[in-house]
């Protein structure tokens, strides 16, 4: 005991947010599972632009990071729409 | 006993309900869209790495070293290798003799974990003791072991009887 008496109860943070409808988890489960593939690729990629830096062919490392630059602008546009479907809070 | 870990919209007015105002579907949701902005981040990070050694690759010439004499040609036998220092006071590098009027010359550095590779006569190869790196004696690319990449090869030019080191280059 520490003299201060019961604690009291926090409110809460914020109110309950309904279950997703039908369909919309599936569509941010694809794009996650998408997302971690493609970030898999990305780091092939850059691991490959590191080994062509370290034998002395770095003018092809940009074919790479353009291919990378792909991949990110897919993610983005993934997350754009994920965000889009979302249900106002 | 079953636990009730899924909470019905009708319980809204519950008092544990005010305490605890999360729906465990809605936690789910969150927790895939909070991995997704993440994974972009993480794909942001990884593409400016990529652009980075990019631009590096574009400026930076790895080409090493200036032209010094290493040694006398005809102090070498056919089959034979000698070791000196090239380009840095530090950097180990082996010459050995293919043929009358061949040599070539490599930095010792391996390229899997810079241990110093030597040259195996009854073989002729290039041996990395530390992981048993195997590397071709006539062109430096990799034959065995977890090298990927060939050794920098120094450029040799000789002028009488004397060997000189040009530069070195990956």
């Amino acid at each position: 005991m520490n003299g201060r008496g019961p604690r009291a109860l926090k409110p809460p943070v914020r109110p309950a947010r309904p279950s997703p409808a039908p369909g919309r988890r599936s569509l941010v489960l694809a794009a996650v599972i998408l997302g971690a593939l493609m970030l898999a690729l990305q780091l092939w990629l850059l691991t490959t632009a590191l080994d062509l830096y370290l034998a002395g062919e770095g003018g092809s490392v940009w074919q790479l990071a353009a291919a990378s630059a792909i991949v990110f602008a897919g993610g983005v546009l993934a997350l754009l729409l994920t965000r889009s479907q979302e249900p106002p809070a | 006993m079953r636990l009730p870990l899924r909470f019905g919209r009708g319980r809204d007015d519950q008092p544990w309900r005010q305490e605890f105002p999360y729906a465990i579907d809605a936690d789910e949701a969150i927790g895939r869209r909070h991995f997704l902005t993440l994974a972009v981040l993480t794909s942001g990070a990884v593409l400016l790495g990529t652009v980075g050694l990019a631009l590096r690759g574009l400026s930076d010439d790895r080409r090493r070293g200036s032209p010094r004499a290493i040694g006398r040609a005809d102090a070498l036998e056919v089959g034979e290798a000698a070791y000196f220092t090239y380009p840095g006071a530090d950097d180990g590098a082996v010459v050995v003799r293919l043929g009358a009027d061949r040599f070539v010359a490599y930095s010792q550095k391996c390229t899997h974990l810079s241990c110093a590779v030597r040259y195996r006569p009854e073989k002729r190869d290039l041996h990395c003791p530390c992981h048993e790196g195997v590397f071709d004696i006539e062109t430096g690319e990799p034959v065995a072991g977890p090298p990927r990449r060939r050794l920098p090869r120094i450029a040799l030019r000789q002028e009488g009887s004397m060997l000189i080191a040009l530069e070195e280059a990956p």
